[in-house]
């Protein structure tokens, strides 16, 4: 089977770009009252700017990370490398965790959690990293059981996805403390397991299974209780209190915004009352900044992102090539869903980032890098629905490739 | 393995596939309507709560406090500041964050003379979190503390009220208490005027309460400045004149003197002492609120024989007596059953004698005498006289009713001519000053007609308002300027009383070249509801003017004098006016006549 290269999916190239500049304009908008809160509270030395520069410059990697992905490296290539990628993910997970034991100065802890190295002044989240190897393993390793038809059975399939699995969810949620990365590895294992073909019956069952731990981890974590408290509270109008402030904070900025929002430079939230204004509430502030109308403009360019990517993925033949681009979809399906129903107190606060909106390096140049990915296999679409003709490779010569017929036709 | 109905073939992994996509994009759906529905819920329907909710978060409102005026006397004929504001710092420390030793160092370093407790002691106490270590401390010390950068530390901002000359004329100005609110003398009447008006900032402030220049309904309202009022006192006639009071109060009996000095010819007030004073850096350490209490307005009393003059010139101005009439004088009178006697009871006074003998030797019997010739019967008090009396007292002299004079005041009574049982007794007593009710400055007040060609004038004190380094006369209303006695009537009452002071004269205490007239009033207590016939306790007034010989009168001089079950009478008080009447014509420089 062979696809001609084609035109890549422009609805994500522009979705991915337009909103990674929307999140330059409001960091270059709110970057400044950031930096005052901080100076005034903290005695720091920020620059009016120097949240807009660090913008730019995730936004610049990010950019390059976008471009490698998309043109320069092949995908065939990285799948070679998903067994060392995923061992070197955990490894630098592990060491995370040694090393924040031992208290090292290579790690940087806020708040009490330990997710970062450090060094030198630039940070890097190993979580981040994970996520994306997570994606390019599973894909080569789903699809090489299903050549294998080893899909379901417990030796061969369901042993080592746990054991792997298992070392990610426990590296990423025990030892950093980083639940929003755990719901997105979750989401994306379980995307991408959905579309490998895992037996619906087997699949029901793991997902119960992980919901029962994942309540069970709740309900025994007085922190992770006090956030459900707090959201139990928001809801039910209850009681206002130190752990409700985030997510009220939230809601108030959202709600003044209204209907077409107070303008750019007008947030009065991002003068300190939000938490996290320029990461993860950053959706709030665009609430208060654009109103209703533009967090729907803004949730209709996620739409049509995430829908592209699903039929960027229905027309991709290869079974690889299509768990990778389900991995990413369900990666930014999980951040974008999560993040905006915590802000909107719809699920409790699990501590995530927006993706390419969000200030934060790491989760920026990952994440690009992953639907860079999802565009270069774009090229190598066709449009001939699967399900009306099992044999693909005799349709050469009936039809062809939809963009490519189109192109010969010209 | 599973039917495809419509092409009746095995269904495939790949439609498997496939058909899982589209649960993948049921999901995208579902999950983004929710949050849109969610998003129109919180941004429409719920948004006029949120601003609101927003409002009450977001808004400072913030009163901008007003600048207190300060408080001037006069230096000559400049201003010179008695009252004058400073912003200084209490020092609080958390003991609890053990920085002691850099706390301790600071403080001794910079602030030692405003340490207000043990250090030691504070952080021996269990549990304390908040101890004010150092009080009043300048802006400049606390910056330097400040800049040591201890954290346990920190500074309460007080705007506090700084008198350059202490304890001067306390009761002339008061004090302003702990809410910003004057208490007393003039902080306290002209409280107003003192602390101008607030203004208001209503804006959109960020989390540490900065205002913003975001939000359209943003208000500040600049607050009004208090205005800075001067005095008519003279700075360093006040402080001669409180150091001689203090001295008489030393050398008798007295616990308390009042002293007010004005000038008759324009109703200024240039020194009003109320002794002791008391310390309105720390007004709260006083035996009791009476010694906020400014004597000299507040406090309406019987003068006693001060009051002859009024008698005395209303008989004259109304051409019935004069300074050489006489009448009998046996020592005493019987009116409605009470024998009212004279105090001084030496025999060359029996018999026939004219009113200026009455008035030196103060014969209650010889201003009895004028109001009988006020009735148009020397022999008895006639409803005429007692009428006539109050017209003199009431409507012309203003006794017993508010001057006008910038202070807080009280008003005193004047009993009615007509109403009540024994009017002849009471009016007979009313002309040497007893059974009514008057304060020293409407004394004094309706004296200064009585010397001054006869002319009422309303007293005032304040000067004006300073504005830029420039007096600023401020206008008043209802100022009474009106001829009440007659030139005569004035000129014969200031003869008697210069004639008064002879015996002072030839003791010298008087000096030649000046013309120094006066009368003493010794009244007696109210004890038990009946005037104390043993005078065991007595005020002493003296009330006089100074003046150039052959001139009108350029100062007029009234003594208080009292004390807790003290004999004071007016011989007492009048040493006081003896030394405040010379230290008045060197002060002042008062020339004597060529």
């Amino acid at each position: 089977m062979k696809i001609r290269k084609h035109k890549s999916d422009l609805v994500i190239l522009f979705a991915t770009l337009g909103l990674m500049a929307l999140g330059l304009i409001i960091i270059y908008a709110i970057g400044p009252m950031r930096a005052n809160v901080l100076n005034a509270t903290y005695g720091t030395d920020y620059g009016t700017n120097d949240f807009f520069f660090g913008q730019l410059r995730s936004v610049g990697l990010s950019l390059i990370a976008f471009f490698l992905a998309f043109k320069v490296i092949p995908y065939k290539y990285i799948k070679k490398y998903a067994k060392p990628l995923m061992i070197i993910a955990i490894i630098l997970s592990g060491l995370l965790w040694v090393l924040s034991i031992i208290g090292s100065s290579l790690v940087k802890c806020e708040l009490g959690e330990c997710r970062w190295f450090n060094f030198g002044g630039l940070s890097f989240q190993p979580a981040e990293f994970l996520k994306l190897a997570m994606v390019i393993y599973l894909a080569d390793f789903l699809s090489r059981k299903k050549e294998e038809g080893n899909i379901g059975k417990w030796r061969e399939f369901w042993l080592p996805l746990l054991i792997i699995c298992g070392i990610s969810l426990f590296l990423v949620v025990i030892a950093q403390g980083d639940l929003g990365t755990g719901v997105a590895l979750i989401s994306i294992i379980f995307g991408m397991l959905l579309i490998a073909g895992v037996p619906a019956k087997q699949y029901l069952i793991m997902l119960a299974l992980v919901i029962v731990v994942a309540v069970g981890a709740v309900a025994t974590s007085s922190h992770r209780m006090e956030r459900v408290d707090a959201w139990m509270a928001t809801l039910t109008g209850g009681e206002s209190s130190d752990s409700t402030y985030h997510i009220e904070n939230a809601m108030l900025a959202i709600g003044t915004g209204g209907f077409f929002g107070v303008g750019i430079g007008n947030s009065v939230q991002a003068t300190g009352y939000l938490p996290e204004s320029i990461n993860d509430s950053v959706f709030a502030i665009m609430g208060e900044t654009f109103g209703f109308v533009g967090l729907f403009l803004i949730m209709v360019v996620f739409g049509a992102m995430l829908l592209r990517m699903l039929k960027v993925a229905e027309g991709t033949q290869a079974l690889d090539s299509r768990l990778l681009i389900i991995g990413v979809f369900s990666w930014t399906l999980a951040q974008v869903v999560v993040n905006i129903m915590a802000m909107t107190s719809l699920v409790p606060v699990t501590g995530i980032t927006l993706p390419l909106l969000s200030y934060g390096g790491t989760s920026m140049v990952f994440i690009t890098f992953a639907i860079g990915l999802v565009l270069q296999l774009s090229c190598y679409t066709s449009r001939e629905v699967i399900v009306k003709n099992e044999d693909i490779s005799s349709r050469r010569g009936v039809r062809g490739a939809y963009h490519s017929s189109r192109r010969r036709n010209s | 393995m599973p039917r495809n109905n419509q092409y009746n073939q095995p269904v495939t992994s790949s439609q498997i596939s496939s058909h899982r996509i589209k649960i993948l994009k049921k999901i995208v759906f579902v999950a983004l309507a929710i949050i849109a529905v969610r998003l129109f819920f919180i941004q429409i329907i719920e948004h006029d709560m949120w601003v609101a909710k927003a409002d009450e978060q977001h808004t400072l409102l913030e009163t901008i406090v007003a600048k207190r005026g300060e408080i001037y006397m006069m230096d000559g004929d400049e201003p010179a500041a008695v009252v004058l504001n400073q912003t200084t710092y209490q020092i609080i420390i958390d003991p609890a964050i053990t920085e002691k030793d850099a706390i301790e160092k600071a403080l001794t370093t910079y602030a030692k003379d405003y340490i207000v407790v043990d250090l030691d002691e504070v952080y021996g106490r269990e549990g304390l979190r908040y101890s004010i270590v150092a009080k009043n401390v300048p802006r400049e010390i606390a910056t330097k503390i400040a800049e040591e950068d201890i954290s346990a530390v920190w500074f309460q901002k007080n705007n506090q009220r700084v008198y350059p000359e202490g304890d001067l004329a306390s009761g002339l100005l008061g004090f302003v208490n702990a809410d910003g609110l004057g208490q007393y003398g003039v902080e306290g009447s002209l409280n107003g005027l003192l602390s101008g008006k607030d203004g208001l900032l209503k804006a959109t402030a960020d989390v540490n309460n900065v205002a913003l220049s975001i939000g359209n309904d943003n208000v500040k309202i600049p607050a009004e400045d208090g205005k800075n009022i001067v005095l008519s006192v003279d700075r360093g006639l006040e402080k001669g004149v409180e150091e001689k009071a203090i001295d008489a109060i030393n050398s008798t009996a007295a616990t308390n003197a009042a002293v007010l000095i004005m000038n008759p010819n324009t109703g200024e007030v240039i020194a009003m002492a109320n002794l002791p004073n008391y310390n309105p850096d720390d007004y709260g350490n006083v035996a009791d609120a009476s010694s906020y209490v400014n004597y000299t307005t507040e406090i309406p009393y019987e003068p006693a024989s001060v009051c002859k003059n009024f008698a005395f010139s209303a008989a004259i101005n109304e051409g019935v007596m004069t300074p050489d009439t006489t009448y009998f004088n046996q020592g005493y009178e019987i009116i409605d059953g009470w024998k009212i006697q004279n105090a001084e009871q030496r025999s060359m006074l029996y018999g026939t004698i004219n009113m200026r003998t009455a008035l030196y030797w103060s014969l209650n019997t010889g201003s009895i005498y004028a109001l009988k010739l006020l009735g148009g019967n020397s022999n008895e008090i006639t409803q005429q006289g007692r009428e006539k009396l109050y017209d003199y007292y009431y409507n012309k002299f203003r006794l017993g009713r508010a001057t006008g004079i910038e202070l807080i005041e009280a008003e005193g009574f004047i009993p009615d001519p007509n109403e009540g049982w024994g009017r002849d007794s009471v009016y007979a007593n009313m002309t040497f000053g007893q059974n009514l009710g008057i304060t020293m400055i409407q004394t004094a007040t309706a004296f200064s007609a009585v010397v001054n060609g006869g002319f009422y004038r309303t007293p005032t004190i304040v000067k004006g308002t300073l504005e830029n380094g420039e007096i600023v006369s401020s206008a008043k209303n209802d100022v009474i300027n009106e001829q009440i006695l007659s030139e005569e009537t004035s000129s014969a009452m200031r003869s008697m009383l210069v004639n008064n002071r002879d015996y002072k004269v030839r003791a010298g205490i008087d000096r030649a070249g000046y013309s120094i007239g006066g009368k003493s009033g010794t009244a007696q207590v109210i004890k038990d509801g009946a005037y104390d016939d043993t005078m065991s306790e007595t005020v002493g007034t003296y009330i006089g003017f100074v003046g150039t010989e052959g001139e009108l009168p350029k100062y007029v001089i009234m003594v208080k004098m009292w004390g807790e079950g003290q004999y004071l009478d007016g011989g007492i008080a009048s040493g006081l006016f003896d030394s405040l009447s010379n230290y008045l014509i060197d002060y002042l420089k008062i020339k004597p006549k060529a």
